[in-house]
């Protein structure tokens, strides 16, 4: 091969090195822009008369006379479309039997989507359920539903070799000359004067309770569990790993024993989180009945077992970091072991073990798959302290999954899904930014 | 203190003790390390019992049900009267999944590994650590609603495209690449001296028409799929090669490290390129360490339970053709997060059993896989530092 | 290499006569009480496994003198400076044979406790080694260590140490900071004074200057002579200057083999083993 050749492929295969590290970063910021930005959505939206109307009912929080004006003005607007609607369903009442059939099937998702927008109309009964009590609370979805009152979804079969595609009928066409017929254009001209968008910053998000399975409300359960449950992780397996790696570094002999021992620690590491789910079940709930069913206490043990390898190996690392020749000198003053070991290189060895055990406090916060059947459950309000050990829990890392994939309107509420994932994301990676940092810290310290 | 200390019978008690009291040293001594021993035992203590817990609850599926059908079949249908346990499709979209995300993540993560070793200045590595930590830090729950929302109704979408334009950004350089060497190497082989140069650049054009020919077709063949479901083995596999990547860079990047410079230096003093001391040397001797790093990496993906519980399909069967990626797949560890709810319900049925049967399955891999890895490494530390 | 054919003619007979040339010159005792036996080592060897690093030293070290151990990397001079603290547990493989006395007690014995001992032998290593904790701290950790809690006490202990190991005046005004921030020669100093609060009888260094810089390195050494006399004290030095300045005895140790012991003037005008002359004549190192 000539020499040029050898160089580009030597070019070539230094771009590969670069493209795959580039990939990595790319899917990193492919990854976390959306979860970023829909998250923010969560807290900072566009919110409507309806949102703050829900607030003020059920948390108790805004201003009632703003609240009460902006109300006064919307159901002016509001007044007129709902005139229209029993206008025509008078109308209805005088047409021949099967006009008003023709025209009652066309009025029924018209209707529906107008209480969807705004609530229960006039004359409807109170609804049992939360989410149809209040219209749309987001500005977006607002206008979401605005083009379902406008416009009707129909699927396109000419063509059976592919598959169907959806178009759009606008509905006035359908109810033209009818006492109807106005109201398409009023809605579509008045929906802000009718909505009062206005910009929202949703605080409460973090902190409020969540109402009627998550439709409305905030992620301060799931947020909670989370903390319990990584917490509760992290006092079982944080003391454990520690001793155990001072027995690894200061006292194991080597031999075959200590080898197994080392083995073992490795095989823990590598076990499928969801097998740690299914020992987790067999062992502490059915076995060693910690609790009756699932509880916090059940789902701590389990991620407990399953970060203490992490947390033996930063610590055992953190430990062999340290000079030998603190050992040296604390034993050279007639120091013992035990005391050489508490009192120089344990604290010296600190702030590695700590970077440790952060790091695996922010995998026992993000892991789902051993929580699923020790500890998760995907509705209930926040606990107390006191309930750790016989009750269950909402997580951020279940009710992500939950939400997402069984929510019956999972696709209503991407919002607040974003807003789980955005949070999970933050706490897992604030954690591990503080980590990075401590390390830092700690190797330029070493350097002098 | 000088004069004091002069008198041989206080000295000599200065550091001899009574025989009691250096028993009672010696004791304690053992009592301490010996509770130490215990303490770390806990994590032996804590495998033997997963084994025996997982087995416990999975041996029954055997006895009731025998191992043939779990194996060979591969209809599961567990609520079903009688139900059906065949969980040969299941494991086969594991290995699906699992094949699909090694075949991105060990190229790319080598390279990466490379790079980050032998490549990259110091300054510039210290900034593409934190992405790979970050990388491997976002829950996997996180990356399954992103391939579940995101990914999937992309693919579903736009996949045809999406497919093409991947294809043409990856495939065209390599093969200009290719090209250009085939052109070289065959005219270093059959032209004389003097004609190199004209018969080099004749190939080149010979072949670089041949290839945009084939980059074309390709990519309008993948521009004409239709990807019925958003929700399949692509979408997973691609999530879990990157979730993967982080456990393959980071340990391939400490087998490259030790692998001496020595090496390196020697090779280079011959005059070979850098790639060429890369491939050819610094690789070969890493190789066991790179390896170790693709098992756990494939492990990794492999022991994932919401990624593909969320966005592979969950359909139980073997795709038609079965390299096809394009259909919805089901794997062990979402079968046993999504029927556990259910047969949670009927303790003590085949249905239970079957699901620990799963774990116990995933459980013998991992054990294996990463006793291998273990020697692996433990070897060719031995080789390294003992020549 | 061409040393080996020598190097067992010594080692015949070096270790037999060593204890023979070890005498008292009048004219440089200015040491009141010292001169005693202090450690004494019998046949005494240590291994590394099968290997012998040290082999079968016969020598008496007398106490209030500086007794200087000089010999190549890898002779075993620090070896044998750290069993006689017993430092050299910490190695895992490491054991020892014949005996080796201080005071007249085996340092190896059953029923030792080498906690104990080494609060009666203090080292100083190396490479300064403070501890990452403020200095009046570090001084205190040995006092802390065995029991004592009394602050006026360790005040007074902390002075005191700082003061015989010529660092007070320098740092007196900032205990409270972090040792690591000393200099390089303070840093040493201060292991002294935290070696000498602990009291010991016996101060084993072990190459102390080797990484200070000549100014800092001339501290120490003024600091080992006025140490001189108070405790006795083995230093082991890769600098042969070092050694004549500072020490009274010396020891030379090649391949684990104590091939010459005698008063330092002695040994270095007119060294009697010819190993020894090489040695410090540089024509090895």
């Amino acid at each position: 091969m000539n020499l040029g050749t050898r160089k580009i492929l030597d070019n070539s295969f230094t771009a590969v090195g670069m493209g795959s590290i580039v990939v990595m970063a790319l899917a990193l910021l492919v990854v976390l822009t959306p979860i970023v930005y829909n998250g923010v959505g969560a807290v900072f939206f566009t919110g409507t008369i309806e949102h703050r109307t829900m607030l003020y009912k059920e948390y108790g929080r805004g201003d009632s006379k703003t609240i009460e004006a902006q109300s006064a003005t919307a159901d002016r607007y509001r007044g007129e479309a709902y005139r229209m609607l029993s206008g025509f369903e008078a109308e209805m009442e005088g047409m021949t039997p099967e006009a008003s059939r023709e025209y009652r099937s066309k009025y029924a998702p018209v209707r529906a989507a107008m209480s969807s927008l705004l609530g229960p109309l006039p004359g409807d009964p109170q609804p049992m359920l939360t989410r149809f009590q209040y219209g749309q609370t987001r500005w977006e979805k607002a206008e979401e539903k605005l083009h379902d009152i406008l416009y009707e979804k129909k699927w396109d079969y000419s063509d059976p070799t592919v598959m169907a595609k959806e178009f759009y009928v606008p509905r006035a066409e359908a109810f033209a000359g009818t006492k109807l017929a106005p109201l398409f254009g009023y809605v579509d001209k008045h929906l802000a004067d009718m909505m009062q968008p206005q910009f929202t910053f949703y605080w409460g998000f973090f902190t409020d309770r969540s109402l009627d399975a998550h439709i409305f409300g905030g992620i301060w359960p799931e947020i909670q569990g989370t903390f319990f449950l990584a917490i509760g992780a992290m006092l079982f397996a944080f003391p454990l790993g520690v001793i155990a790696a001072v027995y690894f570094t200061e006292y194991a002999k080597e031999g075959f024993f200590t080898s197994i021992l080392r083995s073992a620690n490795s095989t823990l590491a590598g076990v499928p989180s969801i097998v740690f789910g299914l020992f987790g079940l067999a062992f502490f709930i059915n076995t060693m009945k910690v609790s009756e069913s699932k509880s916090v206490l059940a789902g701590s043990l389990t991620l407990a077992i399953m970060i203490l390898p992490t947390i033996i190996r930063a610590a055992e690392e953190a430990i062999l970091s340290v000079p030998k020749t603190y050992k040296e000198a604390s034993l050279g003053l007639g120091s013992t072991k035990w005391n050489t070991i508490a009192t120089v290189i344990l604290p010296a060895a600190l702030p590695g073990i700590i970077t440790g055990g952060i790091i695996s406090l922010g995998r026992a916060a993000g892991e789902t798959a051993p929580i699923i059947f020790t500890a998760a459950v995907s509705v209930g309000s926040a606990i107390g302290i006191a309930d750790v050990f016989s009750s269950p829990t909402p997580a951020l890392s279940w009710n992500i999954y939950n939400l997402a994939s069984e929510h019956e309107m999972a696709s209503e509420i991407r919002h607040v899904q974003y807003g789980m994932v955005l949070s999970l994301v933050s706490i897992v990676l604030l954690l591990n930014l503080s980590a990075i940092l401590l390390r830092a810290k700690i190797s330029q310290k070493l350097k002098g | 203190m000088t004069e004091e200390v002069k008198n041989d019978g206080q000295r000599s008690s200065a550091f001899v003790v009574s025989p009691q009291k250096r028993k009672m040293q010696k004791l304690a001594k053992n009592a301490g390390e010996t509770l130490l021993l215990g303490i770390a035992s806990f994590v032996a203590i804590v495998v033997l019992f997963i084994f025996y817990f997982v087995a416990v609850d999975a041996i029954p599926y055997f006895q009731l049900r025998g191992f043939t059908e779990f194996f060979t079949s591969t209809g599961w249908y567990p609520a079903g009267e009688p139900g059906e346990f065949g969980a040969l499709a299941i494991i086969y979209g594991s290995a699906m999944v699992t094949f699909g995300s090694a075949l991105l993540a060990v190229p790319m993560g080598i390279a990466a590994a490379v790079c980050l070793s032998d490549i990259l200045p110091f300054s510039v590595r210290q900034y593409a650590k934190p992405i790979i930590e970050m990388l491997a830090a976002i829950p996997s729950v996180a990356f399954g609603f992103f391939a579940l929302v995101i990914l999937a109704p992309l693919l579903q979408s736009n996949g045809g495209p999406l497919l093409m334009w991947t294809w043409w950004v990856l495939a065209a350089p390599f093969l200009l690449l290719a090209v250009i060497v085939a052109a070289d190497l065959l005219s270093a082989r059959f032209a004389r001296e003097e004609n190199r140069r004209k018969m080099a650049l004749l190939l080149q054009s010979l072949f670089g028409i041949l290839a945009v020919l084939v980059l074309y077709v390709v990519g309008t063949k993948l521009n004409a799929i239709e990807i019925i479901t958003g929700t399949n083995a692509l979408n997973v596999s691609i999530i879990l090669s990157f979730m993967a990547l982080p456990t393959i860079v980071s340990v391939a990047e400490d087998a490259l490290q030790s692998v001496g410079r020595e090496l390196r230096e020697g090779s280079y003093a011959l005059g070979a390129t850098r790639a060429e001391t890369l491939l050819k040397t610094v690789l070969p001797a890493a190789s066991s360490g790179i390896l170790a790093a693709v098992i756990l990496g494939i492990m990794r993906a492999l022991g994932e339970t919401m990624v593909v519980w969320m966005a592979s399909g969950n359909s139980s069967h073997i795709p038609d053709p079965w390299f096809n990626y394009l259909e919805a797949v089901r794997t062990l560890t979402a079968t046993i997060a999504g029927d556990m709810g259910e047969a949670d319900q009927v303790t003590g049925s085949a249905r239970y059993h079957v699901l620990f049967a799963m774990g116990l399955l995933l459980l013998v891999i991992s054990f294996f896989s990463n006793l291998v890895s273990e020697r692996i490494v433990v070897r060719q530390r031995k080789i390294l530092s003992g020549q | 290499m061409q040393m080996t054919a020598e190097h067992k003619e010594s080692k015949a007979t070096g270790p037999a006569t060593a204890t023979r040339d070890i005498y008292i010159p009048s004219e440089r005792v200015a040491v009141s009480g010292g001169g005693t036996p202090h450690v004494v080592a019998k046949d005494f060897s240590i291994y590394y496994g099968d290997f012998e690093a040290v082999k079968k030293v016969n020598a008496e070290i007398l106490s209030k003198y500086v007794t200087a151990i000089i010999g190549p990397s890898g002779c075993g001079k620090s070896t044998f400076l750290r069993a006689i603290n017993r430092m050299n547990d910490l190695i895992p493989s490491c054991h020892t044979s014949g005996i080796l006395q201080f005071d007249g007690e085996d340092i190896y014995g059953k029923l030792t406790d080498e906690v104990l001992l080494r609060k009666k032998i203090g080292m100083v290593f190396q490479k300064p080694n403070p501890f990452p904790k403020s200095i009046f701290d570090n001084i205190a950790y040995g006092p802390r260590l065995h029991g004592m809690t009394d602050k006026k006490q360790l005040e007074e202990i902390v002075e005191r140490s700082l003061r015989k190991a010529a660092l007070w005046d320098e740092v007196s005004d900032r205990l409270e900071r972090n040792a690591l921030g000393l200099s390089g020669g303070q840093q040493q100093r201060l292991c002294v004074a935290r070696t000498l609060a602990v009291e010991p009888e016996i101060l084993l260094l072990d190459e102390p200057t080797s990484a200070l810089d000549p100014k800092a390195t001339a501290k120490i050494e003024d600091l080992i002579q006025e140490l001189r006399g108070s405790y006795t004290i083995m230093i082991v030095t890769h600098n042969m200057q070092q050694a004549s300045r500072v020490s009274d005895y010396t020891m030379f140790f090649y391949e684990g083999v104590l091939v010459e012991y005698a008063q330092t003037a002695q040994l270095f005008t007119n060294p009697k083993d010819r190993m020894t002359e090489d040695y410090i004549t540089g024509r090895f190192s």
